[in-house]
């Protein structure tokens, strides 16, 4: 029976071989123990003798050719044996040695820790920090982790969108209401115990929209919901923490108004797009902030950071309370893009879908009430943000320029900024480069 | 000492083919120390090996079947595949285990020993080690300690004349180990390692002693490995030993010279002794089969056995 | 840059040394006229002489006596223990005696002693040859370990071992003495307590030793189509250890994963899993997952070695448990 010589193992750590010289020609008879070859494996060398006695019918492998170890390099064959088939191939063949069956590999299942305490519905530190440091509340969240855990994106997804979490308390003749005339419960405001939706409450509704947005009637009392209550706890931080001076400045609109009403239609028919002059403000907003850095800045323990990108939030009004996403890297973007993405953003606020990142990567806010009848207004600082700008509405009004009585629009702007870090004269500044800028449309958005 | 001399020229093949995986460390050439010495044992005593442990297992009376299986690492080996070839071990034959750790049976052999004292079981333990062990800390440990209290063990130095790379001139002050007995007021001898009558004269005597409780005895024998230290030792260890070197101590193969003798003394004709090779190569084969068709443990069973 | 295997680095580090400071000498079993059982010191004892490169006797306690006591009188001493499980058979010198010298005689003293000695399994060497032990010396205070898992920081870490003033255990995974990589000629260091960020990320942080560094990569690489950004962090050093880099990373990401050869218990991974839960626990997202040896010697049989060695599948199982955190 013909046997297979193979380059062998050669100690622990040798995966390959090379040989560099056959002792025997093909043909030449060979004795059990006669070295027949000479190899090189990691620079040492060493014969190889015959693993059996007979004829050496094929050198499968060449000298000077690298091959792994245990690749069959030629076959003996006894003397009068014809070699088979398979072995008569020109030049190396690369087909490594018999082996003994495969062995069975087990996935190897690698004994593990439990996660997690039976009973109690856990939660990850970071998603317990995040809720602790914005106060949310732990019961009203169920956890999409393993066992239930509650993970740091179940509480992120609550900051979001508070109203997908928490339960809509209401009556069953309520909710049978509801889903009859095909109103939405959440919009409910409920006057039961603790808030609760009564059948009153949908039939009020269903009578007058209105009357809901004038608010809770008088005598009721209703629980804080998530947003609120974070709403609160940060005006607060920001009011008792950053001393506010405030500033305010007559705007005067027309030409910004002339310019919108120019370039309307042309944005209309190319972009499919309708800027607001809240999209104007944004822009010049962020052009002023990049000539003042220091409004753009952020106090952290002792450390004041100039935030590196300069994301204009808008504040959009919600129901349940403001909410500002923020447009990144306004004082880049186009107009085209920060008209898109205020308008995505301002939708999706409406709708509860917005992401935390959305909103916390502000670092200056713009809240208008343009729409009211309100000259101007102080707002409140965004914590951690250290400037707010605030938006009267427009009104005509009778000026006097070098003598001459003019017809003005004028929209007052207030400034909010944080006095620890912001003094009087940067603001000061910051404000009337920010006017001018305004009523300088034509070269303040030269780069659109 | 044939089933020694084929089992092992079966695994040179075999581990050349990859089917022994790590190291194999073959005891070609000293197969009359562990002959000579286990035939002067009762199949109570017990023994404790080395890392070149093949011998002195089969020499123990070990089934080659199960010893090639566990160095195939199939699950019926010795050992159900944990050990391999430097651990293989059987209690029920009174194997106490070949060890990774050079020098370190000297202690455990004596422990066995003492407990056979303690017992008054009439046991005795042979301490297998090599030239090299003799300078660990944990032989020198044992000889004291296996002396004071004239435990039954003896101690048998296979002197083949090297640790790995280096010459026994080049590690031992000494040039018998056996020398080093006095030191720790036991008798030494020197034996011929290559002739199989001698080890069962020698160690017998000692064997004996111990029996007898007059304590320990280290008997040194004069051997030489014919292959590398370990399957891959370049060359047959050329790095280190000369070529004329090694055929000088092949022309002493002392399973050559048993032939010899028992055909010159006519205690044995030829024909048998051809029997006897024949019926060894086919016990080898047939652990060859058995091994091959033993099937290999499962991964998780590496989990099993660590706690009684 | 030409590449070379990790061992030809150790070699060429060995040699640069020796000619660099004629107080340099290396000592162990079969280091000299075999070259080493691995031939890390192959050719060395043929250039630098018998003197230099030493043979010695199968006497652990008296391989690490002598090179702590030659440290101390003026050598710089490179020892070899054969393989890292035999440094158990002289521990006392290791752990008692040069770890503790300097610091129990009030500083009077420096130890500038070098262990080399491989560790791992993957070759069926069994039990008694294949064990991972650097987490039971990163429990020794006094001893600094070095840990490198690609030629390139095996040279540049032995040189700065051999450079240091204190005893170094410096461990060579044995299954990466043929790994090749690109190794700059000239002499350099690698600083000790810098861990290397090999594969920035974003989702997992992996924080493996040796061998097992290669097999995160690996499995990084492969996760990466699935949308799996994973940061993979080689510590280097054992100690000095550079926790600031894991904990930013960490911090990061949220998640860890640890990969060792070691055996679970008291492990290079328990240790990194408590340093996050001291320092950085509020950012894990997750639990953090050891990835490990079982509880057991090194089996033999290669169906069993398998099983026992950490793989890519016990990674990628650990990197699915934690995807499932979010």
């Amino acid at each position: 029976m013909a046997t297979e010589v193979v380059l062998p193992a050669l100690g622990l750590t040798v995966e390959k071989g090379k040989i560099l010289e056959w002792y025997k020609k093909e043909g030449d008879p060979v004795q059990k123990g006669e070295p027949i070859f000479l190899v090189e494996a990691d620079k040492v060398t060493t014969d190889v003798e015959s693993p059996s006695s007979g004829v050496l019918s094929k050198i499968l492998i060449p000298v000077g050719v690298e091959v792994p170890i245990l690749t069959v390099v030629a076959i003996i064959t006894e003397p009068g044996e014809k070699l088979a088939a398979k072995w008569m191939v020109e030049g190396p063949a690369f087909s490594t040695a018999e082996t003994s069956a495969e062995p069975p590999v087990s996935p190897g299942e690698r004994p593990r820790a439990k996660t997690g305490v039976p009973g109690d519905r856990g939660i990850v530190p970071a998603a317990r920090r995040k809720a602790k440091e914005y106060g949310v509340d732990l019961s009203q969240i169920s956890g999409t982790g393993p066992d239930g855990v509650i993970l740091l994106k179940d509480v992120e997804r609550v900051l979001a969108a508070e109203s997908k979490i928490s339960v809509v308390k209401a009556s069953t003749l309520a909710r049978k209401l509801c889903e009859k005339e095909e109103v939405p419960l959440k919009e409910i405001l409920g006057t039961g115990i603790r808030g609760r939706i009564m059948q009153a409450d949908v039939k009020a509704y269903l009578e007058g929209p209105t009357a809901t947005a004038a608010g809770p009637p008088l005598g009721s009392t209703m629980p804080m919901s998530t947003i609120r209550r974070v709403i609160a706890r940060r005006m607060s931080e920001s009011a008792f923490n950053a001393p506010h001076i405030y500033f305010f400045s007559e705007v005067w609109l027309d030409p910004l108004l002339q310019f919108r009403e120019e370039v309307l239609p042309v944005f209309d028919k190319h972009f499919n797009l309708r800027p607001s002059i809240n999209d104007f403000l944004i822009k010049a907003v962020a052009l002023n902030i990049a000539d003042f850095p220091m409004l753009n800045a952020q106090l952290k323990g002792e450390e004041i950071h100039i935030m590196p990108e300069i994301n204009i939030g808008l504040a959009v009004a919600m129901p349940e309370g403001l909410i500002v996403p923020a447009i990144p890297c306004a004082d880049r973007a186009g107009l085209v893009e920060i008209i898109r993405h205020r308008a995505d953003l301002v939708a999706r606020a409406k709708e509860g879908k917005l992401t935390l990142q959305e909103i916390e990567r502000g670092t200056f806010t713009i809240s208008s009430l343009a729409q009211y009848d309100i000259t101007h207004f102080t707002a409140i600082l965004n914590p951690p943000q250290s400037g707010i700008l605030s938006v009267g509405k427009t009104d005509e009004k009778l000026v006097l320029v070098e003598g001459q009585v003019r017809v003005k629009r004028i929209t007052r702007v207030g400034l909010s900024v944080d006095h620890r870090i912001i003094d009087g004269t940067t603001a000061a500044d910051f404000l009337q480069h920010l006017k001018w800028k305004l009523e300088h449309p034509a070269f303040t958005f030269m780069s659109l | 000492m044939l089933e020694i001399r084929y089992f092992e020229e079966k695994i040179v093949d075999q581990y050349a083919r990859g089917n022994v995986p790590g190291l194999a460390h073959l005891y070609i050439g000293e197969e009359a120390v562990a002959v000579g010495a286990c035939t002067c044992l009762k199949e109570t005593d017990l023994i404790t090996s080395t890392h070149r442990g093949h011998g002195h297992c089969i020499a123990k009376g070990a089934d080659m079947k199960p010893m090639m299986a566990e160095l195939f690492g199939k699950r019926t080996g010795y050992c159900k595949g944990k050990g391999g070839s430097m651990h293989i071990a059987s209690l029920s034959l009174g194997m106490l285990g070949a060890m990774g750790i050079v020098g370190s049976g000297g202690p455990i052999a004596n422990g066995a020993a003492l407990a056979a004292k303690m017992r008054k079981s009439g046991q005795v333990v042979l301490c297998f080690f090599g030239d090299g062990a003799s300078n660990t800390g944990a032989f020198h440990e044992s000889a004291n300690f296996a002396a004071l209290h004239k435990l039954p063990v003896v101690f048998i130095c296979e002197n083949n004349l090297y640790g790995i790379s280096v010459c026994m001139t080049r590690h031992t002050a000494l040039k018998n180990i056996a020398d080093r007995a006095a030191g720790y007021n036991m008798p030494g001898v020197v034996a011929d390692g290559m002739d199989v009558l001698a080890v069962y004269k020698t160690v017998g005597k000692a064997v004996e002693a111990a029996r007898d409780g007059k304590g320990p005895t280290l008997v040194e024998c004069k051997t030489y490995r014919f292959r590398g230290h370990f399957e891959g030792d370049p060359n047959l260890g050329a790095r280190y030993r000369k070529a004329e070197e090694v055929e000088e101590w092949k022309t002493r193969c002392p399973i050559k010279r048993l032939k010899e003798y028992l055909l010159e003394k006519k205690i044995a004709k030829r024909g048998e002794i051809d029997h006897l090779e024949k019926d060894a190569r086919e016990r080898v084969e047939d652990a060859m089969a058995y091994a091959n068709a033993s099937p290999f443990p499962e991964g998780r069973e590496t989990l099993e056995d660590l706690f009684a | 840059m030409r590449e070379i295997t990790l061992r030809e680095a150790l070699n060429e580090a060995l040699k640069q040394n020796l000619q660099r400071d004629e107080r340099v000498f290396i000592m162990g079993e079969d280091v000299g006229c075999f070259g080493g059982i691995f031939q890390v010191t192959a050719g060395l004892m043929e250039e630098f002489g018998p003197d230099r490169v030493i043979d010695t006797p199968i006497s652990e306690s008296a391989i690490v006596g002598g090179g702590i006591g030659a440290a101390l009188n003026g050598m710089r001493p490179i020892v070899e223990l054969m393989n890292i499980d035999f440094t158990l058979v002289c521990m006392d010198q290791i752990a008692n005696q040069a770890a503790k010298m300097r610091y129990m005689f009030g500083g009077q003293m420096n130890i500038p002693l070098v262990i080399r000695t491989p560790s791992g399994a993957g070759r069926g060497a069994a039990a008694h040859h294949s064990q991972s032990l650097h987490a039971l010396f990163m429990h020794i205070p006094g001893l600094k370990i070095a840990a490198p898992s690609n030629p390139h920081d095996a040279k540049g870490l032995l040189n700065t071992a051999v450079s240091d003033e204190n005893p170094v255990l410096f461990i060579e995974d044995k299954m990466l003495y043929n790994m090749k990589g690109p190794v700059p000629e000239e002499y350099y260091t690698i600083p000790f307590g810098q861990a290397s960020i090999r594969r920035e990320g974003r989702d997992i942080t992996i924080v493996a030793t040796f061998r097992m560094v290669n097999k995160a990569l690996s499995v990084a690489q492969e996760l990466l189509s699935k949308g799996i950004n994973i940061e993979v962090i080689d510590p280097r050093t054992l100690c000095p250890l550079d926790k600031e880099t894991i904990l930013a990373s960490v911090r990061k990401t949220g998640k860890l994963i640890t990969v060792d050869e070691g055996t679970r218990c008291n492990g290079f991974g328990s240790e990194i899993a408590a340093i996050v839960a001291e320092e950085a626990i509020e950012c894990l997202q997750a639990p953090v997952i050891r990835v490990s040896a079982p509880m057991t010697p090194v089996p033999y049989g290669p169906t069993l070695e398998k099983f026992y060695i950490p793989s890519e599948e016990n990674i990628k199982e650990a990197v699915s448990r934690l995807m499932g955190y979010g």
